[in-house]
């Protein structure tokens, strides 16, 4: 696989994850509370991991954020997310390198939607200078749990459909 | 179906013992009212800083000035005024208050109760994410 052809699919991963979060963004929740999403997007970034690597995953995460800034233009939400796709980027990595036997995929989406919403509520805690704002993360915990289980369950069948489909994706190593 | 393996059941129970255990936590020790006080005005002069304690529960605190005679009582993280001289005891008949930043007022006595604390959730207004 080319570099050329890298760069092409990480820029469809990164334009996929931005009409995901666009998407969701429509999609109204059962639930009221602010900070709890579906995550939909955090399954290119899973993904991306898988199949690419931590650097690339990382790059996604950031770019997905950044231009998600310019399409909605709310600047703080952006302090959130990328600090949230930065984290739960690190934590997938750790998770899916070291504990790949421990973990199947839907626990690193998990683990990623867990330090997703740790990371929103520590930089929401910091921009408020007010700890008491962590007393909202158990509830936002147990959504992500939720959420998180099902990013992992689609993350795992579309790695598997890559693996079928996109066979020049996964003998990269011998090319590049 | 996709089997989750024992690491991943694993995980799912530790994030919800640990959210319920942390929200046990925070629901008995750290939201409690520790700051929250009970502040007391004559005039627009603050007299009385009442801090709550399990202790002064039914206690009650009697106020005099120039302006008249109230007694505060304190009750389980509330307080109300139990007594007062005035002619028209809106403020007695108002009964307990106890969130952050309500008060009583008795204009008469020009007496003021106001429930402080520092700012916390029960402050915010409104929130933008």
């Amino acid at each position: 696989m080319r570099k050329t052809n890298k760069m092409i699919f990480i820029s469809l991963l990164v334009s996929v994850g931005l009409a995901l979060s666009v998407i969701e963004s429509a999609i109204p929740l059962p639930i009221a509370m602010p900070g709890a999403r579906l995550g939909l997007s955090n399954m290119v970034v899973l993904v991306t991991l898988v199949v690419f690597g931590f650097k690339d995953g990382i790059k996604v995460g950031m770019l997905k954020s950044t231009v998600l800034m310019l399409v909605t233009g709310s600047v703080s939400s952006f302090i959130y997310s990328i600090s949230g796709a930065i984290l739960s980027c690190i934590l997938m990595h750790m998770a899916y390198k070291y504990f790949s036997k421990v973990f199947s995929l839907i626990g690193v989406s998990i683990i990623g939607a867990a330090a997703h919403n740790f990371a929103q509520v520590s930089v929401a805690v910091m921009m408020l200078s007010n700890t008491r704002i962590y007393s909202y993360l158990p509830f936002l915990l147990l959504v992500s749990l939720f959420s998180g289980y099902f990013v992992g369950l689609s993350s795992t069948y579309i790695v598997e459909n890559l693996k079928k489909n996109f066979r020049v994706l996964f003998s990269r190593q011998e090319t590049i | 179906m996709i089997q989750l393996t024992k690491g991943d059941k694993f995980l799912i129970l530790f994030i919800v013992m640990l959210s319920f255990l942390s929200f046990a936590y925070i629901n008995r020790y750290a939201l409690s009212d520790q700051e929250r006080y009970v502040s007391v005005q004559v005039n627009g002069q603050e007299v009385k800083k009442i801090l709550y304690d399990e202790q002064l529960v039914g206690h009650t605190i009697p106020v005099e000035s120039e302006f008249g005679y109230s007694l505060i009582e304190i009750g389980d993280r509330q307080v109300r005024l139990a007594e007062a001289d005035c002619p028209d005891q809106i403020c007695v008949h108002q009964g307990y208050v106890s969130r952050i930043g309500e008060t009583i007022v008795c204009l008469p006595n020009k007496l003021v109760i106001e429930v402080k604390g520092e700012s916390g959730e029960d402050d915010i207004d409104i929130m933008n994410y």
